[in-house]
């Protein structure tokens, strides 16, 4: 009886939760009928004629829809890849130093540009990289020629990933850190008596301890290969790079918001969630698999 | 003065025409009980209120409730430009308007006139519009007829000045006294004088530090188009215009059917030109993709810019506060090949007041505007900028410019004619009574020359007695052939894909200035008419027809 009552206290708990996710996830999907309308504002979700699948055909009749699939992808694994290893190797790498208030320092100033905004971040970004900005005044002193970089749709791609793991990689560090430290020492004096290197302790205790968060952190990561990050990409791209450098949201969002391109907007959007939810159940089957971590 | 007269004649005439049939209102009555009307606003970031005051209670909002008896509440506000368009994209397609807003985009206007979601002015305008709101619109035929659907009018049109559809060119003289150079005229004199300031350094920026051509910014057109013909201040219009390329466009060919532009081998020879001066390093290296189009004028770096003759509210107080000496002249150059300066034209209105269906007083919106345009200069501005006023569409004479100009010169020479100019003969163009006063606080002898030496930059009126100088005046002393676009709304097909189709062009376009092969034009041209250009052709042609 008692066992009862505190089931209801906890469901209780949850019911916020859940009238959340109603109202701002389950509701606003009953627009994805947009997509197969040819929208008229203001007749609500289902007063505009039907037009079947003529918004998925005309937007991949575009020469958009190829490369804005392929970009969110290119965009994406990359920095997947760069935010599991970057971290990975920092990690390591800062655990190994022992002065204790330097480790601390160092750790605190890389993950301090992870709290700030792209908005923020892209201003700056334009501003070094821009043609009188620092970065082409040390190309121009070491004897090179100024570069517009942001004019270079080959360059974007690079300079998307790499800012972005650059922002983001001391603050996944941290995962690993704690990972770190969660392994036990006695394995490491053991090793030591044992006559264990610094290398081989690396190699035989520290990776293989640390190894089941990394995997981890990889197939949830496949779980995003669709969100390529609009926030990044929208505050940096400009038309010269739209070629390489647009991904999906940020088309969506000037078809959609810009361009008042509603159905065709919403069947982009519609075959990216569809997508990313199949990408979402294998990466989970993965990490069930491989790394044991289970939600349900 | 008896030309001037004519307008009131005009008027006075309208307004018994209109009263002949449809009862007339009191266009300033004041309701009996009070009217709430809920609005949604587009701000400038930079327009501040004093101290207390808020969107929905400042000197606007406290004049409206005395005399009319509205209360205005916000229902939200954005940032003009895209954060606004975002805003009311949004409440168009949750069919959730707020009772009025303002759009600054002809496509939306036609997206809320099509589903339905707007109130039908015809009768509040016939009843309720004043005498002076009539005369302005009957001397603008087309305003009217862009807001009409199906024979009811949907939306009260902004009336621009013609002039905010003639875009010129912005040179510091300072620098060209200082090299003995000739203000330009052709194409090749203004690339002339361009290389001259990077290869001389007159402003002494150090050597790779000039910018020849300032250019656009990231987000905003290089050319002015049909659906946003005026105001585009940094665009290269005036110097495709040297090329009689009008990109952007909707043009009547040598056949006499519609062509677009962008698709014409005059923009194809002016886009080479670009690439050239791209090249060169005279045209700014970062055209289209800098963050700030106003950031190489403001820091005294570039010597050359098109745009509007509206310049010193923006962005000149900002260059001259850096750089006291820079006296930025305007000229209505480059000419093209025949000698002739020929620029395009815009819309009469690019801004639309409107109605949600079923608000119960859409007179309301007339009546505020009635009293914009009669109370407009009354306002102290810096108690908060014009632009809180709530549902505002500007609204000008058709010649309010010329009549401007001469006013201003006529009571610098004369100032005991400024009585007439205050006077009811004028009452129609309503800023000429602050006008004439405010002119003499700000202009320094000789009165005819507009250098920047010759003014008196701290006074509060310098930006609109700057303006009129130099920019307006350029577009205002003589007399020159224009070209409209055959059209300045979106056809059917063009609803669905145009977006595609500009997005082609834009990105085909800046790519060509930094160095693709011109033969990328071609392709363009060919894609642009298979995926749809085609059609629009024909639709733009019989619409023209």
């Amino acid at each position: 009886m008692k066992k009862k009552n505190l089931t209801t206290s906890y469901l209780m708990m949850l019911l916020p939760g859940y009238v959340w996710l109603f109202l701002f996830s389950i509701v606003p999907m009953i627009g994805f009928t947009f997509a197969f309308q040819a929208f008229v504002p203001g007749h609500g979700f289902f007063g505009s004629p039907w037009v079947g699948f003529d918004n998925f055909r005309y937007l991949f009749s575009l020469n958009d829809a190829r490369s804005i699939f392929f970009n969110t992808v290119y965009i994406s694994v990359f920095k997947i890849a760069g935010g599991v290893l970057v971290p990975l190797v920092f990690a390591l790498l800062l655990n190994e130093i022992r002065v204790g208030l330097f480790k601390k320092w160092v750790q605190t100033i890389v993950y301090l540009p992870h709290f700030l905004s792209w908005v923020i971040l892209g201003g700056i970004m334009l501003d070094v990289f821009s043609i009188s900005g620092p970065v082409n005044r040390i190309v121009e002193s070491l004897g090179g020629t100024k570069t517009a970089f942001f004019a270079r749709a080959d360059l974007f791609p690079t300079i998307a990933i790499l800012s972005d793991v650059w922002k983001e990689f001391g603050f996944n560090a941290v995962i690993y850190l704690a990972a770190l430290t969660g392994i036990s020492p006695s394995l490491y004096e053991s090793a030591a008596i044992d006559g264990a290197g610094r290398w081989q302790q690396l190699w035989r205790i520290t990776l293989p301890s640390i190894a089941t968060t990394a995997v981890l952190l990889t197939v949830l990561g496949l779980g995003n290969v669709l969100n390529a990050g609009f926030d990044q990409i929208f505050n940096l791209y400009n038309p010269l790079t739209y070629s390489t450098g647009d991904i999906i949201d940020t088309w969506v969002y000037r078809s959609g918001l810009l361009n008042l391109q509603f159905g065709l907007a919403t069947a982009a959007g519609l075959l990216k969630s569809v997508m990313g939810f199949a990408l979402i159940t294998i990466s989970y089957w993965l990490a069930r698999r491989f790394a044991n971590y289970r939600i349900f | 003065m008896k030309r001037m007269a004519f307008p009131t004649a005009l008027a006075l005439g309208l307004l018994v025409l209109s009263g002949a049939n449809a009862q007339q209102m009191d266009p300033f009555g004041k309701y009996s009980d009070p009217v709430t009307i809920n609005i949604g606003l587009s701000i400038q970031p930079t327009d501040k209120l004093p101290d207390g005051d808020s969107a929905d209670n400042n000197q606007y909002t406290r004049y409206i409730k005395d005399k009319l008896n509205i209360n205005t509440v916000i229902s939200w506000m954005a940032a003009t430009g895209n954060d606004y368009n975002q805003k009311v994209n949004l409440s168009i397609a949750s069919g959730d308007l707020p009772d009025g807003l303002v759009t600054l985009d002809t496509a939306q206007l036609i997206q809320m006139a099509k589903a339905d979601e707007l109130a039908d002015l015809t009768a509040a305008y016939n009843m309720y519009a004043s005498p002076a709101m009539k005369a302005m619109i009957s001397r603008n035929p087309k305003a009217l007829s862009g807001v009409t659907f199906n024979g009811k009018i949907m939306a009260m049109p902004s009336l621009a000045v013609p002039d905010d559809g003639y875009h010129i060119t912005w040179i510091r003289k300072d620098w060209l006294d200082k090299l003995g150079l000739k203000p330009p005229k052709t194409v090749a004199e203004l690339e002339a004088v361009a290389r001259a300031f990077i290869a001389k350094d007159p402003g002494g920026n150090g050597k790779g530090n000039t910018i020849g051509i300032a250019g656009q910014q990231n987000g905003a057109n290089l050319y002015a188009t049909f659906l946003n013909s005026t105001n585009n201040q940094f665009g290269l219009d005036p110097f495709f215009a040297g090329f009689d390329a009008y990109p952007g466009y909707w043009l009547k060919g040598k056949d006499g059917h519609a062509v677009y532009g962008s698709t014409t081998p005059e923009t194809r020879a002016a886009l080479l030109e670009l690439q050239k001066l791209y090249k060169e390093g005279i045209l700014d290296q970062e055209i289209g993709i800098r963050k700030d189009a106003t950031e190489s004028i403001n820091s005294g770096r570039a010597g050359i810019y098109f745009g509007n003759w509206w310049s010193g509210y923006w962005p000149l107080p900002d260059a001259i506060k850096n750089h006291p000496e820079a006296n930025w002249q305007a000229y209505a150059v480059p000419v093209d090949k025949n000698g002739k300066y020929i620029p395009h034209a815009g819309t009469v209105s690019n801004q639309y007041a409107v109605v949600r269906k079923g608000y119960e007083h859409p007179e309301a919106l007339i009546k505020l505007l009635n009293l914009l345009i009669r109370d407009e200069g009354n306002f102290d501005q810096n108690n908060g900028s014009i632009n809180w006023f709530p549902l505002r569409v500007p609204m000008a004479m058709i010649d309010e410019s010329p009549v401007t100009i001469k006013a201003m010169h006529d009571v610098l020479a004369n100032p005991s004619l400024i009585a007439k100019y205050q006077g009811p003969d004028y009452a129609m163009y309503k800023l000429l009574k602050t006008d004439v006063v405010g002119i003499g606080s700000t202009k320094l002898k000789p009165y005819d020359k507009s250098d920047i030496q010759y003014w008196n930059t701290s006074d509060k009126f310098w930006s609109r007695g700057y303006s009129y100088f130099t920019g307006n005046t350029a577009i205002n002393s003589f007399a020159f052939d224009k070209v409209y676009s055959l059209v300045y709304y979106q056809t059917k097909t063009m609803i669905a894909q145009w977006s595609n189709l500009k997005k082609l062009e834009d990105e085909t376009f800046l790519k060509i200035i930094y160095g693709t092969s011109i033969s990328t034009f071609d392709q363009f041209v060919k894609d642009w008419k298979a995926q749809g250009g085609d059609t629009i052709t024909q639709e733009v042609d019989a619409a023209s027809k």
